[in-house]
Parts: structure tokens; sequence; C-alpha cells
């Protein structure tokens, strides 16, 4: 486990195993609801419903941080999957259908009174109707357009005119398909959608996205990181998991709070910085102590991924009169925001100089789909903008293909040269 | 066989996929999956064809496309970024797969970037899959919307081309007739594929002189199968099989015994009446419950002997569903066998045809 350097980060943590205790005593003490949803979907409406979520991936990057992926994964495999099936959606469904408790991580996961996902890649729809059999939970599904008109500046247009960047169709659409999910949430709490209490929370959404671009501006600004990768999205994801919860946009302030005063004291998450680097893709959950493994050979600090980045310019809508509207347009377009051209390489490029990047180490997963894409694009793009790529084939949940000391003899070459030219 | 000029002629057709297209003087517009809507391509004037790329190298398509896309995919974007399908003035693909999306946004972003490129019109035809009042809303405004972005169709030609591909509909039946006692699957899989390629009057009359000439054919012995999987626009895995001595009798495909479905209503507005079709009748992956996408082969059972899944190894979707499958027919008694080799090339090892042979074996025993 690499080192906290923050205190938010460690507060962050105890704070969703305190959260996951508690739902698992909800659920079988008091038999209260939740759901399993996948990572892309509003979870800011179960959020009004106070229908606790929880993420396919969350729960997928908890299980590979444990290192019981390859145990899950074997038995899939032995049940007739086959090894060449997408495995970062699917790892929390083999822990259900293994079943186990005793090995699973803190328990479990118990029995959803829903599973929800959007059905993006066509994988999706087949994991959660599994799922929802397994448990004998209903099935949730919304349809997902692609999107047809692209400009490739996207993040410029994502925060006042969202309504014409992520086209009228798609987003109507979505809105119709929320209701149908409310009606399902509303079904299961026996409680009313207050479409007021959704515009307060969205309301707070932008207020915790805007203390993550402080702290984005910090890093771009501060003469060497106060924050390294890890302790960013460990910070950044508990509170996107709830987000524009009070806990959320409080932790979201502390955040920025102990990375500005880092700043201000001048203290640097690696003091020896010497080389930037960014992280494209999702995270290597079963290994995380891989991005601190460079710094101190070669001063080489993992300064940038997604999660804390995407925040800001993926999440913030001003102009909140149609709620329901502006949550669909936070939901419709998440995949090509991150991992399609033109929105992937045009956004990370602009990422990658606000960043100062030296060096971009881009995942081609091994076994996941849906993130495997737009890589090409992403790295001419990067190329072209004269930063150094290396691409990082590998899994982020599955460890069986992993080779820690190899990989890190590889990305060891590559930083010498980067180093020799600097 | 006998030596007949009908089924020469569609198996020729379904041998060199472009060549009706090449030498149309209507502009060409190509498809990438079943579920574009041939009729409103038809009644806009253009002559529509399935895109169906034969194996080969792929060097253009893989500066920019990742391992992870299936071969049909990366041969698709390979001749157009080469320019051998310069010729095709309108591309049309359907969000199908999500392959097929991903598809058209990297033709968007090479056409954004190298503008210098001769690539084709891309249409998304954004068609959604699962069965929802939402989605059947949000689908016939899509299909509104494709008709409005096509060329402006003349009076009646909607309705004539409806008429048009009913009747190759009627006769591909014809065709899929014959597999119940005559037709073995290797056969009939050019003769059926051939409706994607040509013109569907021209289809209309050969495959109906086709069924005629074929009528004579001496009755099939043997286990008969059900194959059920991944798409196969071939015929080898067929051949494979039934060299075996078993009859492939009929396929959860578009590309065999999928291929007609019902015919589009022609007593409704023409508009919704193929909306309709292709909403609700046309096989898709995305296709959503599976109680829907899985009507057709749990009906296709009670005439099989056995079935064959085919999950090749850049499968990443039928294989969700083999388990759950396998698992129902063991508890009908259904024999059945996983083939998750390659078949595309024309031969499958000599391990797999043991394996298929021992299978068919236990069914004759």
């Amino acid at each position: 486990m690499a080192e906290r350097q923050l205190r938010c980060t460690t507060a962050a943590s105890e704070h969703q195993k305190t959260w996951f205790a508690e739902l698992r005593r909800d659920v079988f003490e008091h038999r209260k609801p939740y759901a399993i949803v996948q990572a892309d979907m509003p979870l800011e409406l179960f959020q009004v419903m106070r229908v606790p979520v929880v993420s396919n991936q969350w729960w997928g990057a908890i299980v590979a941080a444990k290192r019981l992926a390859p145990y899950y994964l074997d038995r899939m495999n032995e049940a007739g999957y086959h090894d060449g099936l997408c495995r970062y959606c699917s790892l929390s469904l083999a822990t259900s259908l293994v079943g186990d408790p005793d090995q699973a991580p803190w328990g479990g996961l118990p029995r959803p009174a829903l599973v929800a996902a959007r059905l993006t890649c066509d994988c999706i729809q087949r994991i959660f109707s599994a799922w929802g059999e397994v448990f004998g939970s209903e099935f949730v599904a919304l349809d997902a357009p692609g999107a047809t008109d692209l400009p490739p500046r996207w993040w410029e247009l994502s925060r006042h005119r969202w309504t014409e960047l992520f086209e009228g169709h798609r987003l109507d659409f979505m809105v119709a398909q929320f209701q149908r999910l409310i009606a399902a949430l509303e079904r299961i709490t026996g409680e009313r959608f207050d479409e007021n209490q959704l515009h307060a929370l969205m309301e707070g959404v932008n207020r915790q996205e805007e203390l993550f671009e402080e702290v984005r501006e910090l890093i771009c600004s501060a003469p060497r990181t106060p924050v390294r990768m890890h302790e960013q999205v460990a910070n950044v994801m508990a509170a996107q998991w709830v987000r524009g919860s009070e806990w959320a946009v409080q932790h979201a302030r502390a955040f920025r709070d102990e990375v500005k005063a880092r700043v201000d004291e001048g203290i640097a998450a690696c003091p020896g910085e010497r080389l930037r680097l960014m992280w494209v893709g999702a995270g290597l959950w079963h290994d995380t102590d891989f991005y601190t493994a460079f710094e101190e050979r070669f001063g080489a600090v993992f300064v940038w991924s997604m999660y804390l980045a995407f925040g800001p310019d993926g999440y913030i809508r001003y102009g909140l009169d149609d709620p329901l509207k502006a949550l669909a347009s936070r939901t419709v377009s998440m995949n090509e925001q991150l991992h399609n051209p033109p929105w992937a390489n045009e956004w990370i490029v602009d990422q990658a100089l606000r960043h100062h990047i030296d060096a971009a180490l881009v995942l081609r997963p091994l076994g996941t789909r849906p993130s495997a894409t737009g890589n090409l694009f992403i790295e001419r793009a990067l190329k072209k903008a004269g930063i150094a790529v290396l691409p990082i084939y590998a899994d982020m949940v599955d460890a069986r293909g992993w080779d820690p000391a190899a990989m890190r003899c590889t990305v060891e070459g590559f930083l010498e040269k980067l180093s020799a030219r600097k | 066989m006998p030596d007949s000029s009908a089924v020469e002629q569609l198996q020729e057709r379904y041998k060199d996929r472009m060549g009706g297209a090449l030498g149309q003087p209507m502009p060409v517009a190509a498809v990438t999956s079943n579920t574009v809507p041939w009729e409103l391509l038809r009644a806009a004037g253009f002559f529509p064809v399935l895109l169906s790329p034969p194996a080969g190298p792929t060097t253009h398509a893989d500066a920019y496309m990742e391992d992870v896309f299936d071969a049909r995919s990366r041969g698709i974007f390979e001749r157009f970024l080469s320019g051998e399908w310069a010729f095709i003035d309108t591309l049309v693909i359907p969000r199908t797969s999500e392959q097929e999306h991903k598809l058209f946004l990297y033709l968007r972003e090479v056409a954004r970037q190298e503008p210098e490129r001769k690539l084709p019109r891309v249409l998304l035809y954004n068609l959604p899959h699962a069965r929802s009042a939402e989605a059947r809303i949000y689908g016939l405004e899509r299909t509104r919307e494709l008709i409005e972005a096509l060329p402006p169709a003349l009076s009646g030609s909607l309705e004539a081309a409806i008429a048009e591909g009913n009747a190759a509909r009627h006769a591909l039946r014809s065709i899929l007739d014959l597999r119940s006692s005559r037709l073995s699957g290797a056969k009939a899989l050019p003769l059926i594929g051939a409706f994607y390629f040509m013109d569907r009057a021209e289809y209309a009359a050969l495959a109906a002189r086709a069924a005629r000439e074929l009528a004579g054919l001496p009755a099939l012995q043997g286990p008969r199968l059900l194959v059920k999987g991944a798409a196969l626009p071939h015929p080898h895995l067929h051949a494979a099989i039934e060299s075996h001595g078993a009859i492939v009798a009929c396929e959860d495909d578009w590309w065999g015994s999928r291929a007609a479905g019902e015919d589009i209503r022609e007593d409704i507005d023409p508009l919704e009446a193929i909306f309709e079709k292709y909403y609700l009748d046309e096989p898709s992956p995305r296709v959503f419950p599976p109680s829907a996408a899985e009507a057709w082969f749990l009906q296709a059972l009670s005439a099989v002997d056995g079935v064959v899944f085919y999950i090749p190894p850049e499968d990443d979707v039928f294989g969700w569903d083999y388990p759950r499958l396998r698992d129902l027919l063991d508890r009908r008694n259904i024999p059945h066998l996983l083939v998750s080799a390659d078949a595309s090339p024309a031969t499958l090892s000599a391990e797999w045809h043991a394996r298929i042979d021992e299978f068919v074996l236990g069914i004759k025993r």
C-alpha cells in the first residue's frame, strides 16, 4: 500500500469502510433497500430517493486491491465464461456468482433491491441481467444511443451550453428513461421523488466539483505536485460516489484546504520531482504501488489521472432550471468523453499541456473493451503535442497476466531515455 | 446439387460481395448490419449494400484501431482508409453494437483530422434495441431523422421499396423451407446471404428460381443441428459440421435462418411499418431483455437434435450468454457442443473435427 501523505486520504478510506458496514447492517438488520449500479449511472437520483448505491467499478477495484481478482476470475472461467470477456465490468458480478462471503471483501455484497445500468457496451446488459438473476433483483436498464455530433473541445461547452453539446434528442430520451428509473425507486422506497431535492443536490455537485477544480489548478500551478495521483483518486472518488451530499462537499473542501496548505508551505509529494507523468485510463487497482515506484530513482511523479480532472469538466452544470435534463447531460456521454475520439484525445492533450506533463503512460486494457478504445488516437495526439508516450498492456483488475517487476523495468527503461533527453 | 444458373448466380453474388455495387449507375449506400432499413435507402435512390470485407491485411486501420476491434469492423475501416471503397457515397452505421458506434466515431475522426482523405458521408442510425416504451418512441423518431438525412424519395417509392423487399423475403423463405428436408446448411448460406448484396427484385426472381431448381434434391439424412453464437458470414463452420454426417438445419443468425423474418406490413404507415420491422424483428446483439433476444432460439429448439455453440476467440458478447444457455439445454437433455476456434478460415483443425465427429456420433447413438 502506497504511503498516505494527506489526512484526508485516511478520512476518505475510513468513511468508505464505515459506510459499507452501515449499508450491510441496514440491509440485513433493517431490510433497507440499496442498489448495485454501473458507475456511469445517474447516482444523484438514488441519493434523492435515499437508496445507497454500490458502484460496480468501485467494488471491482476493492476486490482487485485485496488481490482477490484471480480467485474470482478463475472461478468464472471454470463456470464457462471464457477468458476473453471483459473483466473490469464483471469482476463484481463474479463475487456474487461465486458466492463465498468469507472470501469476499468486507463480507461481500448483500442482495440489492435493484441493479441498474446504462446499456453502453454490448456486454453490460448481459452482466447486469445475470446479476439480477443471481440476487432475484429487478434490473433497470437505460438504453444508450450514440453521440453523433461531437465538437472537439467539449469541456468549453459542457458547463453552460450543455443542452446543445449533448444533443437534445439524446437528453430527452435519457430523461424519459430516468422517469422509469424514478418509478422503480419510488416503488422500492414507498417515497415520492422530489425534483427540488434533486435541484439542491445538483447545486451541491457543482460546489464539490468547483472545489476539485481548485485542487486541479493548484496541481497545475505548483512548482512540484502537492498530492500524488493515487491520493487524488482516493479523495475524489470517495466523494464522487455520494456527490453533492453534505459529506461529499465537506470532504472536497477539506481536501482542497489540505492541498492548498501544502502548496502554501511549499510541500511537494515528491521533493525530488523531475518528471511529471500522466496516467491515461482506469486505475491499476491490483498494483497501486506502481504509481510511486519511479519517484526515488527518477523523480518521476504521477501528477494526473482522469479521476480528479474529469470532475470539474465532466460534472459541473450551470443553469439547473430543468435538473433532470442537466443530470441527463452528465450521464449520456461519459464514455465518449473519456474513451473515444475526438473528445478523449482533445481533452487529454489539453490536460497534459495544462499540467506540464513530460510523459504519458497509456493503459491498453487487455480484458476490458469499453475503455480500450480511443487509445491510439490519444497516443498520436499526445506525441504530436510533444509528450512522450509509453503504452502499458495490462488489465485494471486482473493481476493474472501482470508481472510487476518486468513492468517496472520497462517503465524504467522508458524513463531513462526521457531523463537523458530532458 | 443440379447445375443451376440461378443457384450459381446467387453463389457468385455471395462470393463477389461488392460486385453488384461496383457496376451500379446509382449512388451506393453501404450499411454495416442487418438493422439499417434497406427500404429507406432504396426509396432514396441508392443501391444499398451490406459491407462484409474479406480477410486481409489491415495496415491502414492498425494505425488507429486497437486490437480489441473485431475483424469485421477492422476490415471495413481498412477498406475505407485504403481507398478501396471510395466509390461508396454514403455509409449508414446502426447503433446495433458498440463496435459499430466506435467505427462511426473513428471514421468521423479520421475525416476531421485528415480532410484530404476521400471518405463517404457517414450517418449513425441510432436504433435502440431495448424493448421499452421510450426506446420505441426514440427509435421511430430516429428513423424519421434518417429519412430526412437522405435524398428525398419520390412519391410512392417507399411503398414500392417495401413491396420489393417483401418479395425478396418471400423468395428467401422458399429457400429456408428447403432446409427442413433437402438443402444443407453449407449450401443454403450463400443462397441466403446473397440477399444482402444485390438488387432485391433480382434476388427475388433468382431465389424463387433457385428454390424450384433445388426442390428435386434427395432428402438429407442425419442429426439436425442448430448453430447459435457469433454471426457467420461464411459457410465454413457449417461445412465442417456437415462433413461429419449432420445437417445444420438452422442458425440463430441474420446471415442464415433469420435473414428474412416477417414481411414489412403494407397496411399501415410505411415509415412506422419499416421501423417496427427493424426494431422488433431483426436480430442484434443489443436486443434486450433476454426473453426477447432468445425467443427465436427457444422456439427453434423443438425442431433440432442438438446445438452447436460458436464462440470464436474475438467474441466479447455471446460468451456471457453461453453458460446460461448451456445449462438450459442440459436441463432439457439437448446435446450441445461448444466450438471456440475461429471458423473463418476454410478449415478447422483436426482436433476440432474430431470433437465435432464425436458429438455427431453421440447424437446418432
